[in-house]
């Protein structure tokens, strides 16, 4: 018996790391749902479902919800689809692609929280370069005609930029029908680069050979190669990408702490967010803990989807 | 049916020139294989008729039309790739429509569901399957029609290929290497099909390989290509009796033609390892030149006589009906091999002296340049090498 103990001494410490560190704490956190504990308390109570009813019946996390998911369906989509469609320029290109990868690339790289810092200059309502730029704009009376649509014989206080002249432009990240879309814009600008990686790698393992094969028989417009050739060959890659944004953009959270706090009026108050206030900064623990496990469900259904479609619809072994 | 004219085509990859000037005139309904060592340049000449790749300088002309500015598609020839090229996310009988579907329906009817309210889009749907259908019972793959590519063989894929190159009843196929994937045994039955189906169909086949065996036993016509050159144009025995250059010399024929040294005087009469030849050159010069014997054209001698070529004997191969033996000789670089029957050999031992004679009138000789050089009728005053 002695010898066929061995093989716990191999296996033993991996799964006990593990377990240590991967799946304790999340059942520590599902325990912790149910408690009010707060750190430095010496006791708690268990409170049944009370912190997931809070998380359903109050509105501040119904707008927690809403803020989140507005902000995934706003990054997702455009950040997905500008970085296939600048991995399908920069691949066509004979020169210059190196240059242009870099470029797009660049704000992946840099320290967002940095980053955050020159956006929340930029966006400033007052001496931001953003309004500056726009207001300068005010002045060209064919700008201003063109943007605002009187060109067109419409009132140009209808429009958004005559208005905006004539009054003033937003205050972006201090509106709260601005602050999430703005904050959704940064986080497309600094997260397009790094989808349009993967899906320049993703281009590189199509056949060659498919491509000249689709024009053999008769595809002879780009488009009709990309219908037929790059977008079906691009299946594992469009659904990796996705779940990868999806996530991501689940998880923001610096832009948040950085530029708005989930304010004005909790119109960015994201759910990462949401948690690390409750959770760390009032120390409510139990609620911090309930919104960690709805957080882990959401990842979790989009994970499941990702399986499922890589299994069933997307490799054509 | 079509033929093909290539006029001085030149293909160059920035400096490096990859084709130098290929002149070809495929006729109509011919089997033409273009063959020749990896790198030569055989798949650019391919893809270049093709209309995948734009030649530098040189034109390509199908039917005496002009394509050099014509988009592959609109050239009517259908290509079967080395890797297939498949769809992977289609079936069989869609990969098989696809051609079809983007020569007979138009932009609208392509559209996923808008196309279906496309009226007349039922008709041709129906033409463009019972059409792909009838290809598929030609090749016997109506079976695999629902599958996708990545469940079938490789020899059923490569039926699969054969067919959606076959659906259109294009002028001219263009196949590069389309059974360097398969195994042995299939390859063989392969190409015997492929002569069929070449014969049925009477159309142009331009077929790629670098297995001369493919091109021996295939071909009406050979092409035999090197560094970007056009060597040799013929049907395959003339190609294989009467090499014109010694690049094609060594490379059809399998094991190789032998090389030997030799040198002419001014007589034209040529002395190759101490032996006097009995066929000479037909425009004397004196130099150095090349003589190129067969395997089957030498003879092995039971004991030594006079006026023949000896050799260590290294290596016996046995291919059951015929056996090669490997000979290293004095003054020569590469071994010699000689063809012979098993029972003639017995007596022949590795590591022992063999003498072997030339059968005349066999013998090849080649120029310093490396062209073939004529020779004079075998001459009896001359002495048997
Ligand atoms: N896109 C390219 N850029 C630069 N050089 C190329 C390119 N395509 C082919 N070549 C070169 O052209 C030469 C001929 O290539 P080609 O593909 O025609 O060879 P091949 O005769 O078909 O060889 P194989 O039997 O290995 O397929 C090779 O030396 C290759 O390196
Ligand atoms: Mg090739």
């Amino acid at each position: 018996m002695g010898r066929n103990r061995a093989h716990i001494w191999f296996v033993g410490p991996a799964v006990l790391l593990m377990i240590v560190l991967l799946i304790l704490p999340v059942f520590v956190a599902a325990a912790l749902s149910f408690t009010d504990y707060s750190l430095g308390n010496s006791s708690f109570d268990w409170v049944g479902t009370k912190n997931y009813d809070a998380l359903f019946s109050r509105s501040s996390y119904a707008k927690m919800f809403s803020a989140s998911l507005t902000y995934v369906l706003l990054v997702v989509p455009i950040s997905v689809a500008l970085g296939l469609g600048s991995a399908l320029l920069i691949s066509s290109l004979r020169i210059g692609g190196e240059l242009y990868k870099a470029v797009f690339f660049l704000p992946v790289m840099a320290t967002l929280l940095a980053m955050a810092i020159v956006w929340e200059f930029a966006l400033h309502p007052i001496v931001g370069i953003v309004n500056d730029v726009l207001s300068a704009g005010c002045d060209i009376g064919w700008l201003h005609a063109l943007l605002s649509g009187s060109w067109l014989g419409r009132d140009p206080l209808s429009s958004w930029y005559g208005d905006g002249c004539a009054d003033s432009f937003p205050l972006w990240l201090g509106d709260k029908d601005y602050a999430l879309g703005t904050i959704a814009f940064i986080g497309i600008w600094q997260g397009f680069g790094f989808n349009m990686v993967l899906y320049l790698a993703g281009l590189t393992s199509v056949p060659r050979e498919l491509y000249q094969a689709a024009q053999m028989d008769g595809a002879d417009s780009a488009w009709e190669r990309f219908k037929l050739v790059t977008w079906p060959m691009l299946g594992p890659t469009n659904v990796f990408v996705i779940t990868i944004s999806s996530i991501r953009s689940f998880q923001v959270f610096d832009t948040v702490e950085a530029l708005t706090r989930g304010g004005p009026s909790k119109s960015t108050y994201v759910m990462i967010y949401a948690m690390f206030e409750k959770g760390v900064k009032q120390n409510l623990l139990g609620i911090g803990s309930a919104i960690t496990i709805i957080f882990l469900g959401f990842v979790l259904i989009l994970t499941l989807i990702q399986v499922y479609f890589v299994n069933r619809k997307v490799h054509y072994g | 049916m079509a033929g093909i004219t290539l006029r001085q085509v030149t293909k160059k990859y920035g400096t490096l020139s990859v084709l130098n000037g290929i002149d070809l005139d495929i006729a109509d309904g011919e089997f033409l294989t273009l063959v020749g060592p990896s790198g030569c340049g055989k798949s650019t000449t391919l893809r270049i008729i093709a209309g995948l790749e734009a030649q530098s300088t040189g034109d390509v002309k199908i039917d005496d039309r002009l394509v050099n500015d014509v988009r592959p598609s609109q050239r009517d020839l259908a290509m079967v790739f080395q890797s297939y090229a498949l769809y992977p996310h289609l079936t069989v009988q869609q990969n098989l429509m696809t051609p079809l579907r983007m020569r007979d329906l138009n932009f609208w009817e392509r559209l996923p569901l808008l196309g279906f309210l496309v009226p007349g889009r039922r008709a041709k749907m129906a033409q463009i399957e019972e059409d792909a259908r009838k290809v598929a019972e030609a090749l016997k793959i109506v079976p695999l029609l629902g599958r996708k590519p990545g469940q079938l063989s490789g020899g059923q894929r490569q039926r699969v290929a054969l067919g959606r190159a076959m659906v259109r009843n294009p002028a001219a196929f263009l196949m590069d290497e389309p059974l360097s994937n398969l195994d042995a045994s299939l390859r063989v039955h392969m190409r015997a099909e492929l002569s069929e189906l070449h014969r049925d169909l009477g159309a142009t086949f331009v077929y790629v390989t670098h297995d001369q065996a493919e091109a021996l036993t295939m071909s009406d016509r050979m092409a035999v290509m090197m560094d970007g050159d056009l060597l040799q144009l013929g049907p395959p025995d003339e190609v294989y009796e009467d090499p014109q250059d010694i690049r094609v010399a060594e490379f059809i024929g399998s094991p190789k033609m032998n090389i030997l040294p030799g040198e002419s005087d001014a007589n034209g009469t040529i002395t190759c390892l101490g032996l006097t030849l009995d066929e000479g050159l037909a425009t004397p010069q004196p130099g150095k030149v090349s003589v190129g014997l067969r395997p089957e054209h030498l003879h092995v001698q039971p004991r030594e006589t006079a006026e023949c070529f000896s050799g260590r004997l290294t290596y016996k191969e046995n291919l059951g009906s015929d056996l090669f033996l490997h000979l290293e000789m004095a003054g020569v670089e590469n071994k010699a091999v000689i063809r012979a029957k098993p029972h003639e050999v017995d007596f022949a031992a590795v590591g022992e002296t063999v003498w072997f004679k030339a059968e005349s009138g066999r013998m090849r000789v080649f120029g310093t340049d490396g062209k073939r050089v004529a020779l004079t009728a075998p001459d009896t005053k001359r002495k048997v090498g």
